[in-house]
């Protein structure tokens, strides 16, 4: 136990006084930083009800149609500014005098369908930011036609809020932030590893009074430490930036034992290939896999760690136990096949 | 030439020694499968939300795919609203009638729920119903020019449009964000980054059995040991980008046009891991850290394709253009490719200045490995020719860093980004223009005042002559002009940015070399300078 211990101190010892776990950390930083601000900025140009909460004020319509056409009406009520215009001259001189910034031209209605112009200003930017904001009102004017046609389209009037930052919170940044540790680890072990075997040191470490599996287990629970340290970290950031997460202690749970599947799934590779440069290209090939097969069978420790983070009533110990009882199997077979290593 | 071929049949065999036998060449192929076949079922199911939301349903309801929903069927409709009520489910649907609560949950729930239904239903009515009456809508597209053309009288409107641009139907329209392209065009970016681990992969091993310490030794140029290493991997990346590009139904010269700047970028930055490296966490890191910038850099910009003419910046965004069939000329192709294939010369000149056996096998902490590289880059030549000319060709990643800047700046318009973005500007900018000097005065090569005066001069001239180059093809490209001409120092008297340049690289070569400050001292006294100058500039225009 005790030479375990050494191994374990030796390990996170070799990681700070590298500074390298820093890199990691940054890039955790960066990609979370840069998602939100990615969805950010495609909010801002994408999401019409963004542009119109932030931008809508700009973009004002000017509408040639029947007085008693609804298109106009429809456009009023999701925001917009509308202006009605006698003839498309006139609309033309108000585009052109910037009293509207692009003109709609509604014909009297001919039986079952109908065609309307849509005059947009010649600039990609600001014509495509239009187009998304009145995509809406055409789409309920269409429902309306098709009505008309005794066509009846259901669930058009539900409303609700707009849950893109929602979901991205809880099924992007913080299965994210709890399992790229995890990823790390992996790809450490390994290293760790093929090193002592490519540097011929392990035949040294392994004359000390310490076992293969002693050794192996000790670097396993080195990055594994490393990686929950940092999981707790950002949950409480995240906490402290008013997210709120269920199941904390679930949460932990659930990282810190994809941290070890993936730190013994890595130690299995580097017991069989021995360098580091197979090891690591089929673990990373290998994570890709099982996050697909996950998700093919319903599995998938990113939807779980989502549901417990958002305290969905059907999600609990037992989804985490499935991933225990892998752990406990992949640790057996670790267990027999660590004497490869000495081979 | 001759040599060229053999060091690159020497890494074939190497690579294929490495990959044959044992089980590693059946456990590549058996995972490349297992990716390629479920990532071709989840392609349609999986989206952004995977598993939140719970949905009650009763009666004729239409089927729920969408992965974001677990469906609870219940058995009748009180049962539905008393779930409901519990928080056990978050929306309810029995027949057309949808249930919901008011708190925060539930309705994220049913704004997602109304876009996927909505869908649904189209597909119905298109199915049920003949075309015309389903889709009753045309919308036609026309556009008019900004201002009033010439001569046309006021009280004249244009000719009727025979023709629209484009017409469209509106609930048949895609969504204006390139998502999809953007993923498809990110496919190739895959092997590229696979092949090119391997690449390092390569060096890092003769690094370790000596063998580049031999081959070193041997008749041939470090030149010819990078080019004939990297020769092989290129054209499997090629011929990846080639079967990425044939299973996707892109256009595959085109690809091969657009990506081949790309893989000299990529092969590029990781030709330097192997250099730095000192542990094998190390590569791993520094791999990690290399491939989340890069991606970063490609796809960001890329997801604002016809938004924002920043997007060229990237070579995905001309792939999303190929896959909507939208054409681009020979300025928007060269945008984001002329600094990649910079920053690969750049490289495989630092490659061939540090390809020699002190460099490779000393252990130093990184920041001192950095310092040595750069001065064995700048030893080759006299001092006056090599700090005018790194400043010159380091352009090319002081312009990219800038750019990713830029591109944050540009779509997200707070005053705080804006501020965080001219400061690191000028730090990146500082940085490049000094070190040298600082590397040059830590070899003893350079102490005088009068030297450091005269180098720093000449580092603003080679930087000054450099970023008025890449000006002259990127100014009219980016769109806001007003912040790309405060970062690129546009629409000024050459003089005025040429006394700055010089002004500010003085300050921290001085305070460093003479006054023995810090350098990162030195250096954030300069960067206040200078963001307060690029500040002063950007309220002038």
């Amino acid at each position: 136990m005790n030479s375990f211990l050494v191994v374990v101190k030796k390990e996170i010892g070799s990681v700070l006084r590298d500074g390298t776990i820093i890199i990691a950390v940054l890039i955790q930083l960066f990609i979370a930083s840069f998602s939100s601000a990615l969805l950010l900025g495609m909010l801002s140009l994408y999401d019409a009800d963004t542009i119109l909460k932030f931008g809508g004020a700009g973009i004002k319509i000017g509408v040639v149609s029947a007085p008693d056409d609804l298109l106009g009406s429809m456009m009023s009520e999701r925001g917009l500014k509308v202006f009605n215009y006698g003839s498309l001259a006139e609309a033309e001189s108000g585009l052109y005098n910037r009293e509207v910034t692009a003109i709609i031209v509604v014909p009297e209605a001919t039986g079952k369908s109908s065609e309307i112009q849509l005059y947009l200003p010649d600039s990609d930017t600001f014509s495509s930011l239009i187009r998304m904001v009145i995509q809406e009102p055409l789409k309920q004017y269409e429902n309306h036609l098709r009505g008309q046609n005794g066509i009846d389209v259901r669930y058009t009037d539900l409303k609700g809020k707009p849950a893109t930052s929602f979901e991205f919170v809880y099924s992007v940044m913080i299965p994210l932030l709890m399992f790229f540790p995890a990823f790390v680890a992996g790809s450490m072990v390994i290293d760790s590893i093929t090193e002592e075997v490519e540097n011929n040191t392990l035949q040294t470490l392994l004359s000390a009074p310490l076992t293969i599996n002693g050794m192996i287990a000790g670097k396993i629970a080195a990055t594994v430490i490393v990686a929950i340290v940092q999981c707790i970290t950002w949950l409480t950031l995240l906490q402290v930036n008013g997210t709120i997460i269920k199941n904390l202690i679930w949460v932990i749970l659930l990282a810190l034992i994809i941290a070890a599947l993936a730190a013994s799934f890595a130690a299995l590779g580097a017991v069989f290939f021995k360098d580091r440069e197979r090891s690591q290209f089929v673990y990373s090939l290998a994570l890709l896999a099982m996050v697909s097969i996950g998700t093919l069978l319903n599995l998938s420790p990113i939807t779980t760690m989502s549901r417990l983070a958002v305290g969905d009533p059907y999600t609990s110990g037992w989804n985490i136990a499935v991933f225990a009882v892998l752990l406990g199997a992949l640790w057996l077979l670790l267990w027999k096949a660590s004497r490869r290593l000495m081979t | 030439m001759n040599q060229i071929l053999v060091i690159a049949w020497r890494e074939v065999t190497r690579l294929r020694k490495r990959f044959s036998g044992g089980a590693s060449p059946l456990a590549v192929i058996a995972l490349m499968i297992v990716i390629g076949a479920s990532s071709y079922f989840l392609r349609d199911t999986v989206s952004l939300g995977s598993g939140l939301y719970r949905v009650g349903v009763f009666g004729d309801v239409p089927s729920i795919t969408d992965t974001r929903f677990s469906v609870v069927e219940v058995k009748s409709a009180d049962e539905g609203k008393s779930l409901l009520d519990e928080k056990r489910i978050d929306v309810f649907i029995d027949g057309a009638q949808v249930t919901y609560r008011e708190d925060d949950k539930s309705q994220y729930a049913l704004k997602s729920l109304k876009q996927y239904l909505e869908t649904q239903e189209i597909v119905r009515v298109g199915k049920t119903y003949e075309y015309n009456l389903a889709f009753p809508l045309r919308v036609g597209i026309n556009y008019l020019p900004l201002n009033r053309p010439a001569g046309q009288d006021p009280q004249q409107e244009t000719p009727p449009v025979e023709k629209p641009k484009e017409t469209i139907i509106p609930s048949l329209t895609p969504p204006p964000a390139p998502f999809t392209q953007v993923l498809v065009a990110l496919l190739f970016i895959m092997p590229i980054t696979f092949i090119s681990i391997f690449f390092t992969s390569s060096f890092m091993d003769e690094k370790i059995n000596r063998r580049l310490v031999i081959l070193l030794s041997a008749p041939v140029t470090p030149f010819q040991i990078i080019f004939g290493k990297m020769l092989p991997y290129a054209i499997f990346a090629l011929f990846g980008v080639a079967v990425v590009a044939a299973f996707t139904g892109g256009k595959i010269l085109l690809s091969l046009a657009i990506f081949a700047p790309t893989i000299l970028f990529i092969f590029a930055i990781y030709l330097l891991v192997p250099l730095f490296y000192r542990t094998f966490k190390d590569t791993t890191f520094i791999a990690m850290f290399v491939t989340t910038m890069t991606t970063a850099y490609l796809v960001f910009p890329a997801m604002f394709t016809n938004a924002n003419d920043v997007s060229y910046v990237s070579p995905l965004t001309l792939a999303v253009k190929m896959y909507r069939n939208e054409p681009f000329g020979w300025r928007e192709y060269l945008f984001p490719s002329v600094p990649m294939a910079g920053i690969f010369i750049f490289a495989m000149f630092a490659g061939t200045r540090l390809l020699n056996e002190e460099f490779l096998m000393g252990y130093k902490p990184i920041s001192k490995k950095i310092k040595d590289a750069i001065y064995l880059m700048m030893a080759h030549s006299k001092p006056y020719i090599a700090v005018p000319l790194w400043s010159l060709i380091t352009i090319p990643a002081v312009y990219m860093t800038q750019v990713v800047f830029l591109a944050f700046a540009t779509n997200l318009p707070f005053k705080l980004i804006l501020g965080a973005v001219l400061f690191g500007s000028a730090m990146v900018e500082e940085i490049v223009k000094s070190v040298g000097i600082i590397a040059l005065a830590e070899h003893r090569v350079i102490s005088s005042a009068r030297s450091i005066f005269g180098l720093s001069f000449l580092s603003g001239l080679g930087f000054l002559i450099g970023e008025k180059l890449l000006v002259a093809i990127s100014i009219s490209m980016v769109s806001d002009a007003r912040v790309a001409g405060a970062l690129f120092g546009a629409g000024l008297l050459l003089l005025i940015p040429l006394f700055a340049h010089f002004f500010f690289t003085s300050i921290t070569t001085f305070l460093t070399i003479k006054l023995k400050f810090p350098y990162t001292l030195s250096l954030f006294i300069t960067t206040v300078i200078h963001f307060i100058y690029n500040y002063l500039i950007l309220r002038g225009s």
